[in-house]
């Protein structure tokens, strides 16, 4: 299935201007979420701007190092920030392809988010502080149950779509949900995306595996191994994270939910469609992300030996989307 | 590329589906019962879905008595005997299975009733290819509730989701039986449902648990 023969000059700056724009709009979504958090939880909460603040804040902070780290404690939050920006090219945004799609899948992007987590899991090791430790082995623990939920669900998606790569899938179905609404509403993926909406909550650690607000020991797994950071390397790190979040939501938005994204036709004749689909898709990720704030006011933080049970109801209900495509 | 076809009949199952699945992943003994009354309404719906596509209307009846008596009726006598029962803990404390592995077998007993009906070579129509191997999956599962489970109150949950599965087959295999025997079956659930909770209520004045591996332990003293 091949990606639409388009790779003029104009293609390559819609590629890069839509990951420039996710990269840039990704603490915004994660500014939108504090707010509807604390408003549910009937605080006034902080602006939605403010993590672009934090962000400007760590930039202009002394930075300090432990004198008994290693190389890699320095490089890590470069490898983690550059990654996640990398896996940002593959994503179609607001064109329903990107140029980038030549050179690498899905597959691909979970690779490169799951390579900014082994290095997460190295640093958290490496300063050799008690909670670092213990961090990394919580992490490793889910990561590795995470995993095949991940990849389930992305054998769901790709048989119903015929293929992997992110650009194929989102044409398809971007292709489907104009010509035939219907088939949007398959059942496979159905089951696809209860087992996507419990990953984005265990990969980017929201509450029920983990809590990305406090800093006690018993509930911190990502905070745990990010603890030692501070300054730039900190305003990397969280960036990261915000992007990651980003990232996936944009994901399922464009998978499960396709209305009104450009698609390749589109763009080669201009219109008002290209300046709306990214207020289109920027408010459905917000909606998106307003769904997982209220999710996370509702339940509360599970022990960290329940949190696989949750990660098996996302392989089993990957597992039936699977079947569900052979009927 | 070929898309899956909206198709009611498979979208309506997978929805059957998760609602069942409430119940494997849940412990409380209220969630089980609220898992248990959505499984109900979807089942219902399910029901006049094989109404409205075979025509026949005494199949709607079948789905109005289903809403009233397993959607209404029976969780809210259920519910009204775990609230009756003076327990401390009213969740599934160590199922014989755990939880996670549960649910995995529960996936692995779909995907198996799935497969195995496409081996069966029956002249069938949409309904049956649908619905056949989604009753067998409610069968295995509800079967495999009663098994694993210890405390009484979940036995019961999981013999209403076979009873429902058995219901299903019926349904989508004969298209409908004769009204009065459909009645007769509601009354048969209805009874035994009642039965069941008199014993729940017993079975925690008397033990002071619902759990049923503690009651042969009481053999010895």
């Amino acid at each position: 299935m091949a990606v639409e023969p388009f790779f003029g000059v104009a293609s390559w700056a819609m590629g890069i201007f839509q990951t420039v724009a996710l990269i840039a709009i990704s603490p915004l979504i994660a500014g939108v979420m504090g707010k509807v958090k604390a408003g549910s939880q009937k605080r006034i909460g902080s602006s939605i701007f403010q993590p672009y603040y934090d962000l400007l804040k760590l930039m202009r902070k002394e930075e300090v190092i432990s004198d008994q780290s290693s190389w890699i404690f320095r490089v890590t939050p470069w490898i983690v920030f550059v990654a996640t920006a990398t896996a940002a090219l593959f994503i179609p945004f607001f064109v329903s392809f990107t140029p980038f799609a030549m050179a690498g899948d899905l597959l691909l992007v979970i690779g490169l988010l799951g390579l900014a987590r082994f290095f997460t899991l190295l640093a958290g090791l490496d300063v050799a502080s008690a909670f670092g430790g213990l961090g990394s082995s919580r992490e490793m623990m889910m990561s590795s149950i995470i995993e095949p939920a991940i990849f389930i669900t992305i054998f769901a998606i790709s048989l119903t779509y015929g293929g992997t790569n992110v650009s194929t899938i989102v044409t398809s179905a971007s292709n489907a949900a104009v010509s035939s609404p219907g088939q949007i509403i398959a059942p496979s993926l159905i089951f696809a995306v209860i087992s996507f909406f419990i990953i984005i909550m265990a990969e980017t650690g929201r509450i029920p595996f983990d809590n990305p607000a406090t800093h006690l020991e018993l509930t911190m797994v990502h905070e745990a191994m990010v603890l030692e950071y501070s300054g730039r390397s900190l305003a990397l790190i969280e960036w990261a994270q915000s992007m990651k979040m980003a990232i996936l939501l944009a994901l399922l938005v464009n998978i499960f939910a396709p209305w009104g994204i450009v698609s390749a036709v589109q763009l080669n004749q201009p219109g008002a469609a290209i300046v709306i689909s990214p207020l289109i898709l920027i408010g459905k990720m917000m909606l998106v992300a307003i769904l997982v704030a209220h999710v996370e006011t509702r339940v509360a933080k599970w022990r960290l030996f329940r949190v696989p049970d949750l990660l098996a109801m996302a392989i089993s209900s990957s597992l039936i989307g699977v079947v569900f495509f052979y009927l | 590329m070929d898309f899956p076809q909206f198709d009611i009949l498979a979208i309506s199952s997978a929805l059957l589906l998760v609602t069942t699945f409430g119940v494997v992943v849940r412990r409380g003994f209220l969630d089980w019962l609220v898992a248990y009354r959505y499984q109900a309404i979807a089942l219902s719906a399910v029901t006049a879905i094989i109404a409205y596509v075979t025509g026949i209307w005494e199949i709607y009846i079948a789905a109005a008595l289903t809403l009233a008596i397993k959607a209404i009726i029976i969780p809210k006598v259920l519910t009204f005997v775990t609230q009756k029962i003076k327990l401390d803990v009213k969740t599934e404390e160590n199922p014989y299975v755990s939880i996670r592995m549960s649910v995995l077998i529960s996936a692995i007993l779909v995907a198996l009733s799935y497969f195995l009906v496409q081996e069966i070579t029956i002249k069938s129509d949409a309904v049956v290819a649908a619905y056949l191997p989604l009753s067998i999956s409610l069968f295995l599962i509800g079967l495999f509730i009663m098994v694993v489970r210890r405390m009484a109150l979940n036995q019961v949950v999981g013999l209403l989701i076979i009873e429902n599965g058995l219901f299903l087959f019926t349904t989508a295999l004969t298209h409908g039986t004769p009204l009065i025997i459909e009645i007769g079956i509601f009354v048969d659930i209805f009874v035994g449902v009642i039965i069941s909770a008199i014993l729940l209520v017993r079975m925690s004045h008397t033990f002071d648990t619902l759990d049923v591996g503690k009651l042969e332990s009481l053999k010895d003293g």
